[in-house]
């Protein structure tokens, strides 16, 4: 019995591996788009807002 | 707005250099675990993304108090913040401890007292975004957040003691397991290594991230400003 569990192999999870890491990777990719996206929004934005205060 | 300050763009290339260091610890340098296999390797940025949710509804508290005490909007946006670095992370440790479970105990959920808290924990702050949103007034809309962001607090504790005080399938990694706890194994010095070099490097990223979401909000700040400026 013992024998048997030391040469059994490790569970083949490599496609939850690649899942959770296409997860992990892929929303921090997506969070820091965003960040950017709306940082260039909004100095577009208060650009207009600087000229439309001016007139 | 000023220009990105020389000591974000240090911080910037820092947090890069450590996360590809990280990633490389993770499927070059930490052995295969025996039982699970690969799957295991998630949990060393599993682990350091609940971590950052924890620390990043930890600093919003602070900010919180903060506010309360001292009036200025300054703490809002720190709050504002670091709720939303934190959300995001706390639901990346979520869906990809969901993906661990299925590998290893397989199930993708299961209504565990550490999964319940964490789903709870998660869905309490959402509802700040959605409850923030409805308050036009700027600082009625901060003292709100406030103390919102104190109160929720009470549940990030709560999912973090979860497993150590009720009977869980959920291993223990800090500390002494629970009784009923599969998946537990015993981290070998490789390991550990990379377990606490990710969760410094997700600190950082915190951090880095922090002071861009700042960034972000002071500038939304000053849109409000002007918008309102502007229509009256």
């Amino acid at each position: 019995m013992i024998n048997t569990l030391l040469l059994q192999a490790p569970a083949e999870t490599t496609r939850y591996l690649v899942a959770g890491y296409t997860v992990i990777f892929g929303i921090m990719f997506l969070y820091i788009i965003s960040l950017i996206v709306r940082t260039r929004n909004l100095k577009r934005q208060l650009e207009l807002l600087k000229e439309l205060d001016l007139e | 707005m000023e220009s990105k300050p020389r000591m974000l763009v240090i911080l910037d290339v820092i947090t890069s250099l450590l996360f590809l260091t990280a990633v490389g610890m993770v499927f070059f340098y930490a052995p295969l675990e025996a039982v699970m296999g690969q799957v295991q390797r998630v949990f060393y940025f599993h682990v350091a993304n609940a971590w950052v949710g924890m620390l990043g509804f930890m600093v919003a508290a602070i900010s919180g108090i903060a506010y309360l005490r001292k009036g200025d909007r300054k703490w809002d946006i720190v709050g504002l913040s670091a709720i939303e670095i934190s959300f995001v992370f706390f639901f990346t440790a979520i869906v990809s401890g969901s993906i661990w479970a299925r590998g290893s105990w397989g199930t993708w959920w299961t209504w565990d007292p550490r999964l319940t808290t964490a789903a709870i924990c998660e869905l309490v702050y959402a509802a700040y975004f959605l409850l923030r949103q409805g308050i036009e007034d700027p600082d009625r809309r901060a003292r709100f957040g406030a103390v919102y962001a104190i109160l929720s607090f009470i549940s990030v504790p709560l999912t973090f003691i979860s497993i150590r005080i009720f009977r869980t399938i959920h291993p223990v990694i800090i500390g002494a397991g629970g009784s009923g706890a599969e998946g537990s194994f015993d981290m070998s010095p490789r390991m550990l290594h990379t377990f606490i070099f990710s969760l410094i490097t997700f600190s950082i990223i915190f951090a880095d991230l922090l002071w861009h979401r700042i960034r972000l909000g002071k500038l939304a700040e000053e849109a409000e400003n002007l918008r309102l400026k502007t229509l009256q």
